[in-house]
């Protein structure tokens, strides 16, 4: 049974892990935070389940990446909810991705060129400079809800962002060996990642965003890595290990396996776990 | 004197009006001279202003973008600034900015004008969608064998061509229109027709949700599926019989969320007709001649992969007035009905896996409908359309017929392109439940993308003696594509 406290806890619904771990910190014990998702999943196929309606129905927050990330679960979702407070653009619905410059805009929104995000590129979170926007945008909507709380919010901010800032400066150390090396990739996630840590991305195994490799594709992608000696392909665990596999053993190339969430492979259950595996992951996969 | 004086003079003053007439010629080409030359000072002043700004922008600009690449740089290597209270930021110095960070920055700059660009020209505008599908098939027998609505042998059907509008009304409403162009089985011609058209409120309070216009009534799973986004090519024979295809109406329908853990959905519903075919008004149309319908479902989940969703549903026309009319039985008379009572109960089984549900998943889903129809019998035939002064004859009595109706499913998703699976049909005639027809139906789906699909079906349709109908074969090949705008909504899903 619930007590006083726990009832008077703000109830957050974040789509994903990755907001999911943010809100957690900045909210600290005032809050009650569920995802939707557990991690495990596509970022862009969270499956729609009718027990995620009362939770939504009930939310006082909805936290979400942005830059249409949910696009493909999210809208149906709301309209289900029947909660007017976190609908979108009301002050409840907090986009975490306001503020951040995206990348990879298309010029076109054309089908022909798969199933673009027409914002730009939502994978932003895998830089963890820009988690820092996220924070405060979330720490914002905290703060607007629950203004009485407004200084542990910010002491809750702070902690975390000093803990963020202190393993980045490790991260961008640990990545030196990485600056300039290649990487391929399962769908492109990867953007902001390879900009913050100076890596150069190469290329996705998907034909475009949402379709499969051709085998023209595959055997292209193979000749130009082997011309280009990309050393690494990573392949993310929602998508099938056999193309990915393939590709690295006819290239040469290490396969590495990352999360893009928390809690998409063991023992990246938050956000700090889940950069410092991926680092490491990536870190250990060039040769010495 | 004075004459031969001015005589004298005469060459004089002509000599000298020529000469000031020459000196005015001059004194005008010099003022044109000085005005070009005027003109062209003030050009070359023009445009060495105009030099003098350029370059003055140039280096503003190139200041500016100085600034701009040393504040993100700021940014990017400082922690967030706090919400409120924060330290003022302080000036940062002046630093060298090399073409390549301009290159970048600009690069940044032109990604968000694109992004806002895509947005303002489509304000306001509904997203627009549109559909396509066709199927092509070969059957063994006829419509006059079959009973079915397409002709036997080859036969190419445009079944429909769909547009699909939505937008919000007001912080209040959403609408959308679905308008379908399909090929008229007998003409080929295409029919237009609104196949929804209809507002629905996205604020009420009480977890509740109205909905009015056209539209398809929740009833069941299925009922309220288009034909494109059904698992398999045709609508199950239950939902053709006891609902008339899809469950469209003209009415009102209320949706309530219980506010409650768990999910439970309720749904009510009241609207002029129901599926096909529609009542007849005729003069004036009673309270009791309206359909009535209402569902209550639920979830269960076993697992994070396992889900069962279940509901059932009820639909209720007290008195159904003319809707079709007099049928003609085998044995001479007619059956009219007077009213509609039909209930069902569906279940589904999905197997989701959290990690690759893009790639592979499982479906099961089942429906049993029961038909509990009240008629008018007419042994006789008097009242025939045939008849040759059709009306009541005194022999007519009322009765009701009982029947049932089952589809069942399953898909199987192996991967992001290929799923495959199988339909079963039974169903009894519900104005004769010794009537039954049964259908088997394996299917094949490839989707090369999410907007361009092709569906490989083969069904076996048999018919018991009661029906006077023959089995037959069929292969159909149905392909759908959708250009624009496309979104599940939540009863799609």
């Amino acid at each position: 049974m619930a007590g006083p406290v726990e009832a008077a806890r703000i109830r957050v619904v974040a789509t994903l892990t990755d907001v999911a771990d943010l809100t957690r910190n900045v909210g600290g014990d005032l809050v009650e935070v569920q995802s939707l998702a557990t991690g495990i999943e596509d970022t862009h196929g969270v499956p729609m389940k009718p027990g995620f309606i009362p939770l939504l129905n009930r939310a006082d927050l909805l936290v979400l990446v942005g830059f249409g990330c949910e696009h493909a679960f999210l809208p149906a979702l709301l309209e289900a909810s029947k909660n007017p407070r976190i609908q979108y653009g009301k002050p409840a619905y907090v986009d975490c991705s306001r503020g951040i410059s995206p990348l990879e805009v298309p010029r076109s929104t054309d089908h022909s060129e798969g199933d673009v995000h027409p914002y730009g590129n939502p994978h932003y979170l895998l830089d963890p400079v820009l988690a820092k926007v996220a924070v405060q945008n979330i720490c914002n909507a905290l703060v607007a809800l629950a203004p009485e709380h407004q200084v542990e919010f910010l002491r809750h901010r702070d902690d975390y962002l000093a803990r963020l800032d202190a393993k980045i400066i490790g991260w961008q150390e640990a990545m030196k060996p990485l600056q300039g090396a290649q990487f391929v990739s399962y769908h492109e996630h990867w953007p902001y990642f390879a900009a913050r840590f100076g890596m150069k991305y190469s290329g996705t195994i998907e034909l475009k965003p949402g379709i499969d490799p051709t085998p023209r594709h595959i055997e292209q992608m193979i000749a130009a890595m082997k011309a280009e000696h990309v050393p690494i392909v990573v392949r993310e665990p929602q998508f099938p290990e056999k193309v990915p596999s393939l590709i690295a053993k006819q290239t040469g190339a290490t396969l590495v396996k990352l999360p893009i969430m928390p809690g998409g492979v063991p023992h990246t259950e938050t956000y700090l776990d889940m950069m410092d595996y991926i680092v490491r992951a990536l870190v250990g996969a060039v040769p010495k | 004197m004075k004459i031969r004086e001015l005589s004298g003079l005469c060459p004089v003053l002509c000599l000298s009006a020529f000469v000031l007439q020459a000196q005015a010629q001059v004194q005008e080409t010099d003022q044109i001279g000085q005005l070009q030359k005027q003109l062209k000072q003030t050009q070359e002043r023009f445009e060495r202003q105009q030099r003098e700004m350029k370059e003055e922008f140039e280096r503003v600009i190139r200041t500016q973008q100085a600034q701009i690449d040393s504040l993100t740089k700021q940014i990017t290597h400082a922690p967030a600034p706090a919400a409120t209270g924060a330290s003022p930021i302080q000036p940062v110095p002046a630093t060298a900015v090399t073409p390549e960070e301009v290159k970048e920055l600009s690069g940044k700059v032109d990604q968000v004008v694109e992004a806002q660009k895509k947005i303002r020209p489509g304000e306001f505008n509904p997203s627009i969608g549109l559909v396509g599908e066709t199927v092509f098939s070969y059957r063994t027998r006829g419509p006059g064998q079959t009973g079915a609505d397409r002709a036997g042998g080859f036969d190419v059907h445009q079944r429909s061509l769909e547009l699909n509008l939505a937008a919000s009304v007001d912080p209040f409403a959403k609408a959308y229109v679905v308008v379908n162009a399909a090929a008229d089985s007998a003409t080929g011609e295409a029919t237009l027709g609104v196949e929804e058209a209809a507002f629905q409120t996205t604020s009420l309070p009480g977890n509740l949700e109205l909905k009015a216009g056209r539209f398809f009534g929740e009833f069941g799973r299925l009922g309220y599926i288009h034909d494109h986004e059904l698992p398999f090519v045709n609508r199950p024979l239950a939902l053709d019989q006891y609902l008339g295809g899809e469950s469209q109406s003209d009415g009102l329908q209320l949706n309530w969320l219980l506010p409650i853990p768990h999910f439970v959905s309720l749904t009510l519903g009241v609207g002029d007709h129901f599926g096909d075919p529609k009542n007849n008004p005729g003069d004036r149309r009673a309270f009791t001649e309206l359909n009535f319908w209402g569902r209550l479902s639920t979830y269960l989940e076993l697992t994070p992969d396992w889900q069962i969703e279940a509901g059932i549903s009820g639909l209720w026309n007290p008195k159904t007035e003319d809707r079709g009319g007099a049928q003609g039985q085998p044995d001479g008379g007619t059956l009219t009905e007077r009213e509609r009572r039909v209930a069902g109960l569906d279940l589904k089984v999905s197997y989701v896996p959290l990690r690759d549900n893009q790639f592979r998943s499982l479906t099961w889903g089942t429906e049993l409908l029961c038909s509990d129809n009240r008629y008018l019998f007419d042994p006789n035939g008097s009242l025939a359309p045939s008849h040759p002064s059709p009306g009541l004859d005194g022999d007519e009595f009322s009765g009701r017929i009982g029947s049932f109706g089952v589809y069942s499913y399953v898909t199987y998703k192996w991967s992001r392109q290929w799923s495959g699976g199988f339909l079963f049909d039974w169903v009894q005639n519900a104005q004769d439940h010794h009537d039954e027809t049964f259908a088997y139906s394996p299917y094949l789906t490839l989707a090369l993308s999410h907007w361009n699909q092709v569906r490989l079906q083969y069904t076996h349709t048999g018919h018991n003696p009661v029906s006077g109908l023959r089995s037959d074969d069929a292969i159909y090949l149905q392909w759908a594509w959708i250009i624009g705008s496309h979104s599940h909504g939540w009863q799609q899903r």
